[in-house]
């Protein structure tokens, strides 16, 4: 029989642990290091949003039209590099050459209300895109989860959202306009320069500079969103089920629970039901307490989380899509995700699960499963290939290292093809046999520009000798 | 309003040594009140009333359009909205070098360079004064 005393010091030491893992996790949470705003030759300092890349480009350029583009890709310091929002956890954008923003180059350019189709400047914002589509009665049926980034940049990475049958961004393009490193401005579609249009429409900037960018889209709709709090295991079972019942739907899965969400859109007549507040930040921050607490006692924090998750209600709203399929994610991350045969997407998704929970109990975030369609784009990940994703992210301060180590085999051994905007340890020749069309794209590139004025340390890993 | 305590002891003796003293603090008495009354108190703002604000500058208020606008208008982005002196009046007592690096090389929520890729040290000065209730205010916020 335990006595009163033993039990008082039995609770003494309990509480006295976890005071003592939850000041272990106080101090192992700061920011991480503060880099130089100027470096010595005075040129200022761009890092990416989720702070793992860093550059000090000795100049930067913001045109105007795709002359003034074509112009400073022809004279500009190189390597040239263009960025968006820096949503990219890879090094596409460092350079100490020239860094070149499309933010003055945003809007509709022209529309065609028979077609749904409508030709906009490559630098248009993903947040201002949706408005600016509705206006004109149009809508992109596919939305990424964050709609901070340019049309170019999220083009150019294989951006994506979710839904069975619906491709990723750059799935819906028709057409684009390129400024050349040679100083051309070419318009390219499936009749005119198709070898470019093919190989550039995913194109890691690394062809030219998309300038204008044609898109199939579809007519304006409202839909019906709906997160469901449900048991890990029944939503697994019930993904291929999930796809297809609903337009866009996804899932993710709390790691250190029995749980995880659903979220499902479908297009609808019901009354408008806006948006409400944002809980998925708060949500997020609540099981980085619950890790920070309980980060050496797994089955208590699987008990904990289980108890508090389990009531949680539904979430419902109605809106325009370009209004629900985004979202604001205001606690910054690293991420890695890779897109893999569908059929290969659940078993690779226990593994994730079961690798994460047995060593890295330091990891809280969500892990998301979605669903793309194929297209035939030569570069894009999805090439021919129906795909099952899954990413994996980090706390934006803590160690990323598991990516790599633990998590990157589980998805090369299932097939995968890493997000080209994602954290991935891939180079040339690993890319050479994930992708059919890969030579092809590259005497592509070679054509256009001989002298690599858009190739970054990175990106001659990826493209030359990695 | 920022309390300010005085050394009553240390006072006394500073009024003995300069005479003139009593004048100057009555004078400083006064315009501190000139400049209560002429600062609205701060209230807060909704994410609509933020939206509302554009910095003065056109140059200021395209980038401030391309970049800022997009999280400093947005309850859920967790950024202080633009123009919020409940919100921002706190950071800006930091200085403004602080609130630079902050801006240039991120700070929690805030991406490194505000996702203004255009922006220069002196763009993203009057951005932060414009956002921080401050525009047109040169030297204030400095430190």
């Amino acid at each position: 029989m335990i006595s009163r005393r033993s039990l008082l010091i039995g609770t003494g030491v309990v509480g006295a642990g976890v005071v003592g893992l939850a000041e272990r996790r106080r101090r192992l949470d700061h920011e991480p290091p503060a880099l130089a705003t100027v470096n010595g030759e005075g040129n200022m300092l761009w890092q990416n949003w989720s702070g793992v890349e860093h550059a000090y480009p000795a100049s930067r350029a913001a045109p105007k039209s795709a002359d003034e583009v074509a112009a400073l890709l022809k004279a500009s310091k190189a390597p040239i590099r263009a960025v968006g929002a820096g949503h990219s956890f890879t090094g596409l954008v460092p350079t100490d050459g020239t860094l070149m923003t499309l933010d003055a180059m945003s809007g509709v350019v022209s529309h065609d209300a028979a077609t749904n189709q409508a030709t906009v400047y490559a630098g248009t914002r993903l947040f201002d895109l949706g408005p600016a589509l509705a206006k004109i009665g149009q809508e992109m049926v596919n939305l990424p989860d964050i709609n901070k980034q340019s049309l170019a940049g999220g083009l150019s990475t294989g951006t994506h959202g979710t839904g069975k049958g619906i491709r990723a961004l750059h799935g819906e393009v028709i057409g684009f306009q390129l400024a050349t490193p040679r100083g051309d401005v070419l318009n390219c579609d499936a009749s005119h320069h198709p070898e470019i249009f093919n190989a550039a429409r995913v194109g890691l900037g690394a062809f030219g500079i998309l300038t204008q960018v044609t898109l199939q889209n579809r007519a304006l709709k409202r839909i019906h969103k709906v997160s469901t709090i449900r048991p890990r295991e029944e939503i697994m079972e019930d993904w291929p089920n999930l796809q297809m019942r609903h337009r866009n739907v996804e899932f993710l899965v709390f790691p250190f629970t029995h749980y995880g969400v659903t979220i499902a859109s479908d297009e609808t007549d019901l009354p408008i039901k806006p948006r409400g507040p944002d809980r998925d930040a708060d949500a997020v921050m609540q099981f980085k307490q619950l890790r920070d607490v309980f980060e050496f006692a797994p089955w208590l924090r699987f008990k904990v989380a289980d108890s508090q998750i389990g009531t949680m209600p539904p979430e419902e709203m109605v809106d325009e899509g370009w209004k629900l399929l985004s979202n604001e994610r205001p606690i910054r991350f690293k991420e890695m995700e890779y897109h893999l045969p569908l059929d290969a997407q659940l078993p690779a998704l226990r593994e994730v699960i079961a690798t994460i929970e047995k060593h890295r109990p330091d990891v809280f975030f969500p892990i998301e499963a979605r669903v793309i369609a194929p297209d035939d784009a030569w570069l894009s990940p999805f090439y021919q290939r129906e795909c099952g994703s899954i990413a994996v992210h980090a706390y934006y301060k803590d160690d990323h290292s598991f990516l790599y180590e633990l998590i990157e085999p589980i998805f090369r051994r299932h097939g995968g093809r890493p997000h080209w905007g994602k954290l991935n340890s891939l180079g040339a020749k690993d890319f050479a046999a994930l992708y059919p069309r890969w030579a092809d794209a590259m005497a592509v590139r070679q054509s256009i520009d001989p002298d690599g004025r858009m190739l970054n340390p990175y990106l001659r890993k990826v493209m030359l000798d990695g | 309003m920022q309390k300010v305590t005085l050394n009553h002891a240390w006072l006394a003796h500073e009024r003995a040594r300069h005479p003139g003293l009593r004048y100057y603090v009555a004078a400083m008495m006064l315009l501190g009140l000139a400049a209560c009354q002429a600062v609205p108190v701060a209230k807060p703002l909704t994410p609509q009333e933020s939206a509302a604000l554009k910095p003065s500058d056109a140059k200021i208020a395209t980038l401030y359009d391309q970049s800022c606008r997009n999280c400093h208008t947005l309850r859920d982005s967790g950024a202080p909205l633009a123009g919020d002196r409940t919100l921002w009046d706190v950071r800006w007592a930091k200085g403004m070098p602080v609130l630079m690096q902050n801006a240039i090389g991120g700070y929690n929520k805030m991406p490194a360079g505000g996702q203004c890729v255009a922006c220069t040290a002196k763009d993203y000065e009057a951005l932060i004064r414009f956002m921080a209730g401050h525009e047109g205010e040169p030297g204030a916020g400095t430190s």
